[in-house]
C-alpha cells in the first residue's frame, strides 16, 4: 500500500518541479530585464563595452608593507614577499616609473609644482578625493574618466611630471588612471605611481585638503 | 486534549518559514544594494577570479548581478516566485561558494597560513570577512534556501508559485 502511494506521488513531484523549473525561467528572464535596465537608468551604472582595466589583470600584493603583521590596511592578508619590488618590476613592463613616499614629498615641495609643471592627480572616486587629498592634486577617477578629461588632460599635457596615487595597499587605480593617461597620448615617462597612496601619505602627517581642488581647507591628518 | 499541540507546532513551522523567507529577502536586498550603490567596486572584487577573459562579460556579470539580487530580494519579501527565486538564488550562491573557496585556498598555499586565518573580501557585500564565517554563512543560506524550495514559507506571501500546478 505504502509503495503504491509512493509510485502514484512522483509523477506529481516530477511536475511540481517542472513547475518550479518553469518559475525560476520566468525568474531570471525577467530579473536579468529589470538588472540590466536598472544599471543602464543607475547613475552609477556601468559601461559594458567600456575596458575598466587596461593594466590587465589586479594586483594582488600590496605597494606598502602590511603594518602590523599579516594584515594590510584593507584587513585581507598580504603576501610574504617584498612587495615594493614587485610593484616596480610590475610597473617598469609597462613604462611606467614607481615612487616612494619620499620623492613624493620633494615632487610636493618642488618649485615646479607651483608654476604646474610637476602635477599630483588623485585617482580614487569623488567621494574619498572629496574627504581629504594631497594639496593641489587633480581629481581623476580612472572609472568615470570621461568626466575629468576636460580639465585632465590639458594639465598633463602641460606637465613635465604627473605623479598618479591612490589608497596605497592594494589599491591599483593609480596604475590603472596613469595607463589610461598614457594610452591618451601622455608619455609614459612623465607618469609617476605613488605606491604608497593617500594612506602613506596621512600616516607621515602630511597636509590633505577638504573639498574641491584649491578650496584652501588644507589640514594636518587628525586636526 | 492534545489536539491542539499538532496545529500549533504546524503554526510555529510555517511562521519561522515565513521568517527566513523575510530573513533571506533582507539578506539579498541588502547585499545586493551594497554591490549596486558601488558597482566600480564589485566589479574590482569580481576581477581577482579571473572568471571570465572578456571585459564586457565582466562588466555585464558586475552590473547585473547585483540588481539581480536585489530582484530576487524582493520576491522573496513579498512572496512572489517564492520557489522559483530560492531554486535561482541556489543556484548562483552553490558555484560562487566553490569561487569563493578556491580562492580562499590559493590565499592558503601563496601565505602558508592556516585556512581559516585566511580573510579577505569576496565581493559578497559583507566586506572584509574570514573564510571559515563565510563559508558558514553561505551553508546557512544555502540550507534555508533549500527550505524555501521544498514549499515552505507560504503564508503572507502574495503569490507563491508564478506559475500554479493544475493538480493542486
Amino acid at each position: 500500500m505504502k509503495d503504491d502511494s509512493i509510485r502514484s506521488q512522483a509523477p506529481g513531484r516530477r511536475s511540481a518541479a517542472k513547475y518550479v523549473l518553469l518559475d525560476a525561467a520566468l525568474v531570471v528572464v525577467i530579473g536579468a530585464v529589470f538588472a540590466f535596465a536598472a544599471n543602464r537608468v543607475s547613475p552609477r551604472g556601468l559601461a559594458l563595452t567600456r575596458n575598466y582595466f587596461p593594466a590587465g589583470t589586479g594586483r594582488l600584493v600590496s605597494a606598502t608593507p602590511p603594518a602590523a603583521g599579516l594584515h594590510n590596511a584593507a584587513g585581507t592578508n598580504s603576501l610574504p614577499v617584498d612587495p615594493t619590488q614587485l610593484l616596480a618590476a610590475e610597473l617598469k613592463e609597462k613604462g611606467l616609473q614607481l615612487v616612494d613616499g619620499t620623492q613624493a614629498v620633494q615632487l610636493f615641495h618642488d618649485p615646479r609644482f607651483k608654476q604646474n609643471t610637476v602635477v599630483f592627480v588623485d585617482a580614487r572616486d569623488e567621494q574619498h578625493y572629496r574627504e581629504g587629498h594631497i594639496p593641489g592634486a587633480y581629481e581623476f577617477d580612472p572609472y568615470r574618466p570621461e568626466k575629468y578629461f576636460d580639465t585632465v588632460l590639458p594639465v598633463c599635457q602641460a606637465a613635465e611630471q604627473i605623479v598618479v596615487y591612490c589608497n596605497g595597499g592594494d589599491c591599483d587605480d593609480s596604475e590603472t588612471a596613469a595607463i589610461l593617461l598614457r594610452d591618451v597620448g601622455i608619455p609614459g615617462p612623465k607618469l609617476l605611481v605613488y605606491g604608497g597612496g593617500i594612506t602613506e601619505w596621512t600616516t607621515n602627517g602630511l597636509p590633505v585638503e577638504i573639498g574641491g581642488r584649491n578650496s584652501g581647507d588644507v589640514r594636518k591628518p587628525g586636526k | 486534549m492534545n489536539t491542539g499541540q499538532p496545529n500549533t507546532k504546524r503554526i510555529a513551522l510555517n511562521l519561522s518559514a515565513v521568517l527566513v523567507r523575510w530573513l533571506l529577502g533582507a539578506a539579498f536586498l541588502y547585499t545586493g544594494l551594497s554591490k549596486a550603490l558601488h558597482p566600480v567596486d564589485f566589479l574590482k572584487l569580481l576581477r581577482q577570479y579571473d572568471l571570465v577573459q572578456s571585459y564586457w562579460l565582466l562588466n555585464s556579470i558586475a552590473a547585473a548581478l547585483p540588481w539581480f539580487e536585489i530582484f530576487c530580494g524582493l520576491l522573496l519579501l513579498a512572496g512572489i516566485a517564492v520557489r522559483g527565486a530560492a531554486l535561482t538564488l541556489t543556484a548562483m550562491l552553490v558555484p560562487f561558494t566553490v569561487l569563493v573557496f578556491h580562492r580562499a585556498l590559493a590565499i592558503q598555499s601563496a601565505l602558508g597560513i592556516a585556512f581559516c586565518a585566511v580573510k579577505f573580501d569576496c565581493g559578497c557585500g559583507t566586506g572584509v570577512e574570514f573564510i571559515c564565517h563565510k563559508l558558514l554563512e553561505n551553508f546557512l543560506l544555502i540550507l534555508m534556501l533549500g527550505w524555501l524550495l521544498a514549499g515552505h514559507g507560504r503564508q503572507f506571501s502574495l503569490r507563491f508559485d508564478l506559475i500554479k500546478s493544475k493538480s493542486r
